[in-house]
């Protein structure tokens, strides 16, 4: 999978969640891919499928060299090329044609995300230097693309941050700015407050930046005096069967000021829905999210009118 | 002697089969669609003989309708139950009151899918370690059920290799001083023997039988009878016991598996003989925990090639076999060209001293 920019890197996992104790099976799209990280603590993605009896190797188990072996038959394979590195019981003979492989992908791992591009080659993105304490993952019965449009047109359908009720109203609409699309929201503290319809100044605003390749949303929540009150890094990936893979990782800001703002250090501030409202979501009508097809069927024009410039 | 429970057999009127084609091309093993493969004209074992009674029990093989009950104590297998409203035509799989042949062997209750005129009893696949009238107590047998193609199970069977890392809490690890594989095959049967020298002990065996040494020897017999998908598997363990097992898989669907297993065991130890039967279950769990991804995987023609490795020479055969096989049924040739019920008793090596009936 490439766009405009390259080779995709799609955030597939927490840092915390591949390890060498266990492999974890996850997915883009319809190709499953098993991650787990080596002897010397590099995460490693093969795809989950030995080449041999076509068994998941997400069902095997990581060796104290490092290597994966799946579960069915003993195949032994190394994380960086894939190749095939032992059949059990095969003595002396360990040594196999470069054919013997399972089919490697590029990892890369920075912010407490592990990237995955389905490009074993591909160029790694610029690593991320912040890595934000608080983390979750959710599995959303939504495909990616509505699960963005609702995030755009009414994020309360889809995430949940503490004691904030999102408004219909915007602060700025969603527009392209170097390649990355942004919308600000206005936003009321709690459920006891006049209809937003009827409020003249709202407290807290939720900013939103995404990568259009990835849908990667930074999420920033800030008040009227422009302190950051949260911000949250959001990795949605398309897995199978139409579902979406959530993970995310917050820190709270620094200044918390008033009752409502400190509340949000109670507990975890952030959430992304499992459960949505599907009569609710069927019932929203498209307004943000149409803003952001037409950026991003403009997006993908542009190399082609620069090309026939 | 065989019989046929409910009907004489007649003498196959088929026309003459084509000569034997030149067989798969080198390539075929990795053309392997275990889903596409409907086996004709063969006895399939679907229920224990004693759990028929008066009431019908409601079976399938390949999705066609299987009822079976005991009129007089004789077995019988209709396509239609007793109180069904018959809305659908019968399938030319049944004579022409809509039963089907059957027969009881073994103690399993065996039915024939394909031409009824062919039935024979000469094609009931020979199991020399199970008393031919039946009689195993019910703790030596089980039903357990497969979430994937019979061909995919009984592929995974003949690659004991699998054993040493599904089953090792059960069978032992992988760890041996030699392991060879061979392999047999005639034209519906594939016969794998695995020799191990030294192999870790089955902790089984440990636990149940008092082995108590740390390694040994084991000589494996896998046995699939192609057109039933019903398979042997005879273990001898030195030091340990003679396991012979009876693994048929039964294609209810062209990707569910029944399997009506009988475990002959009456020559083991007291505890031996009651636990091991029932390590069926934990077995097959371990083996649906495989078998169940990796079905799917194989319902559809790939231009990918599975690799293979010297321990795969049986799986490769059994692949090549099924689909000779298949391809002469698609040909029309039904014809069976070895003969299935003849003692095997030498070719699995049984010690027959020990299963006297």
């Amino acid at each position: 999978m490439t766009s405009r920019a390259g080779p995709v890197w799609w955030s597939l996992a927490l840092s915390e969640e591949v390890t060498d104790k266990k492999p974890l099976a996850v997915d883009i799209g319809d190709q499953p891919i098993v991650l787990w990280r080596d002897k010397q603590g590099i995460a490693r993605a093969l795809e989950d499928r030995c080449p041999h009896r076509r068994a998941p190797l997400s069902l095997g188990c990581i060796r104290d060299n490092g290597w994966i072996q799946c579960g069915y038959h003993g195949w032994s394979y190394e994380g960086d090329t894939g190749r095939l590195k032992e059949i059990p019981n095969m003595k002396d003979e360990q040594r196999f044609p470069p054919v013997y492989k399972a089919i490697p992908f590029g990892v890369e791992e920075s912010g407490g995300f592990v990237r995955v591009s389905l490009d074993a080659k591909a160029i790694p993105p610029d690593p991320q230097q912040r890595t934000m304490p608080l983390s979750g993952t959710a599995h959303v019965p939504l495909e990616q693309a509505h699960w963005l449009d609702a995030l755009y047109d009414d994020p309360g359908l889809v995430i949940a941050i503490k004691g904030v009720d999102f408004t219909p109203y915007l602060m700025s609409e969603l527009r392209e700015e170097n390649g990355v699309f942004m919308m600000e929201r206005s936003c009321l503290w709690g459920k006891l407050h006049w209809p937003s319809f009827a409020i003249s100044d709202f407290p807290i605003t939720l900013l939103s930046r995404t990568q259009p390749e990835t849908g990667e949303t930074e999420l920033t929540l800030r008040d009227d005096a422009f302190n950051t009150l949260l911000t949250v890094q959001l990795a949605p990936v398309a897995a199978a069967r139409g579902v979406t893979q959530v993970r995310w990782r917050a820190e709270l800001g620094k200044s918390l000021k008033g009752r409502h703002a400190r509340r949000l250090a109670r507990g975890t501030p952030f959430s992304v829905r499992e459960v949505i409202d599907a009569a609710a979501l069927r019932v929203l009508k498209p307004s943000v999210s149409l803003h952001g097809r037409k950026l991003r069927e403009a997006l993908n024009s542009a190399p082609a009118v620069a090309a026939a410039a | 002697m065989l019989e046929v429970a409910d009907r004489q057999f007649e003498a196959d009127s088929t026309p003459t089969a084509p000569t034997r084609a030149s067989g798969p091309s080198l390539n075929a093993v990795n053309n392997w669609v275990p889903h596409d493969i409907v086996m004709r004209d063969a006895w399939f074992p679907i229920a224990h003989a004693p759990h028929v009674g008066k009431k019908p029990l409601r079976r399938a093989i390949y999705s066609q309708p299987y009822f079976i009950w005991r009129e007089d104590g004789r077995i019988v297998g209709s396509e239609f139950h007793p109180n069904e409203q018959r809305t659908r035509e019968k399938s030319p799989y049944s004579d022409a009151n809509g039963r089907y042949p059957m027969m009881e062997h073994y103690g399993v209750v065996w039915a024939w899918f394909g031409n009824p005129k062919a039935a024979d009893p000469v094609h009931l696949p020979s199991l020399p370690f199970l008393p031919p009238n039946g009689g195993l107590p019910g703790y030596m047998t089980a039903t357990v059920r497969f979430d994937c193609s019979a061909p995919v199970s009984l592929e995974n069977l003949i690659d004991l290799t699998h054993a040493d890392f599904l089953h090792a809490d059960v069978v032992g690890d992988e760890k041996s001083d030699s392991e060879t594989v061979e392999t047999y095959w005639d034209s519906e049967t594939v016969t794998m023997v695995r020799t191990c020298t030294n192999k870790s002990v089955a902790p089984i065996m440990k636990f149940f039988s008092g082995i108590r040494q740390p390694t040994q020897n084991v000589r494996q017999v896998i046995r699939i009878y192609l057109r039933s998908h019903c398979a042997i598997a005879y273990g001898r363990f030195t030091p340990g016991d003679d396991v012979p097992l009876f693994h048929p898989c039964t294609p209810e669907t062209r990707d569910r598996t029944r399997m009506e297993m009988v475990m002959n065991t009456s020559n083991a130890g007291f505890m031996f003989r009651h636990i091991m039967p029932k390590a069926g279950y934990k077995v097959s769990r371990q083996d649906s925990s495989m078998t169940s991804p990796q079905s799917p995987r194989y319902m559809l023609p790939t231009t990918r090639k599975d690799l293979h490795s010297k321990f795969d020479q049986a799986g490769q055969r059994y692949r090549l076999q099924m689909m000779e096989l298949a391809g002469r049924q698609a040909a029309g040739d039904f014809d069976y060209r070895d003969n299935v019920s003849a003692d095997c008793s030498d070719i699995i090596g049984l010690r027959k001293e020990l299963f006297q009936f």
